[in-house]
């Protein structure tokens, strides 16, 4: 046996050992490690988010906004001369939740002053785009956005 | 490994941990004579530790309300990945912690370590039973299925045996009259928050009056 001391320390038992538990520990951190990491970055869930919106037309009043949450979006039921209308909440600038205000029969972003007529069209601001208009249909006297 | 030992260097040099982890754990002595049965009040901990860290995974996705709760359950269940692992872990561990914690008390009474001076840790023991079953009763209704529903129903009639109070008793675990989300909310904050905080205080109790008198050696 020619083998001094630091060649006993690199090739001895104790570095092999060493090495085993190393390996053991690691594959059991992993084995935690992989379930705990795809768990919490799972898609959430999308419960009641799938069911479409549905408001009787009898609870809308002419010339009130209605705020509703739908799909994660914020929508916005206004209610005309013309009949409903509905748009996302969101205003097309940078994304502020936009406020109706009555009295203007506008509506009005709070972040940076824009300004939207009752169709969505812009009246004043700092944005070149129209609001999202949200298709709906009418049906057994409600109004269902479903897209 | 090296930057490991830099860290806990630094730690050390001001701290000087070094004496206080060899005194109560790497060069902590352990009686020859304690048996594999010792192990059981050391695994009802760990599986509590296993619970606790279950149970906050599953929180990010369980909704403690009626029109969700089942339908979060199943969720995690067949749509969160791993979720059917997590989920499952936490009910046979609940199921696993209150077998130690019955197998730890039945060894302390067959060799009746619980005599003087030892007697607190019996007692508190017995809390800490008392506190892992209300654990379990409470986790039994979360799911919202008919199993827990009905399992919650008989569960809370029992304090309605006792004269003059009983009704109140179970009124007031109800949250009501009958088990509705009120009950729900009321078994999740004790699931969740309550009890496990209780149980935390009374094991830092349990141990420390432990490492006071010592271990208790079979003769």
């Amino acid at each position: 046996m020619s083998c001094d001391k630091s060649c006993e320390q690199r090739n001895g038992r104790r570095t092999f050992c060493r090495a085993c538990i190393g390996a053991m520990t690691a594959a059991s951190a992993a084995m935690v490690g992989y379930p705990v990491a795809s768990f919490v970055t799972s898609q959430p869930s999308r419960i009641g988010e799938g069911k479409p919106l549905e408001i009787p037309l009898d609870q809308l009043v002419q010339g009130q906004a209605r705020y509703e949450a739908y799909r994660g979006l914020q929508v916005i039921i206004l209610t005309t001369a013309d009949g409903p209308r509905v748009f996302s909440a969101s205003c097309p600038h940078l994304g502020c939740a936009v406020n109706w205000v009555g009295t203007d029969a506008q509506f009005h972003c709070p972040c940076h002053g824009a300004v939207f007529s009752s169709d969505g069209s812009v009246v004043s601001g700092p944005v070149n785009e129209p609001m999202k208009s949200i298709p709906f249909e009418v049906k057994d006297g409600k109004i269902i956005v479903s897209v | 490994m090296r930057i490991i030992k830099t860290i806990y260097g630094w730690f050390d040099r001001r701290y000087n941990l070094t004496p206080l982890i060899e005194k109560d754990i790497t060069k902590k002595r352990v009686p020859k004579t304690l048996g594999w049965a010792a192990c059981f009040g050391g695994l009802s901990f760990l599986i509590f530790l296993v619970q606790v860290f279950t149970g906050v995974l599953l929180l990010m996705y369980y909704k403690p309300d009626p029109v969700n709760a089942w339908d979060s359950v199943t969720f995690i269940k067949s749509n969160v990945s791993m979720g059917w692992l997590v989920q499952r872990i936490h009910t046979v561990s609940a199921n696993l912690m209150i077998v130690m914690v019955l197998m730890h008390m039945a060894r302390i009474a067959y060799y009746k370590v619980y005599r003087s001076p030892r007697e607190l840790h019996w007692v508190s023991g017995v809390v800490l039973l008392m506190l892992t079953m209300i654990l379990a009763f409470t986790g039994y209704l979360l799911p919202w299925t008919q199993l827990s529903y009905w399992g919650a129903k008989v569960g809370t009639e029992i304090p309605s045996a006792i004269p003059v109070i009983g009704e109140d008793i179970v009124r007031w675990v109800r949250r009501g009259e009958a088990i509705s989300g009120e009950t729900l909310g009321f078994f999740f904050a004790l699931h969740i928050w309550i009890i496990p905080a209780t149980i935390s205080a009374f094991l830092a109790m349990h141990f420390a009056m432990i490492r006071r008198t010592g271990i208790s050696r079979p003769l």
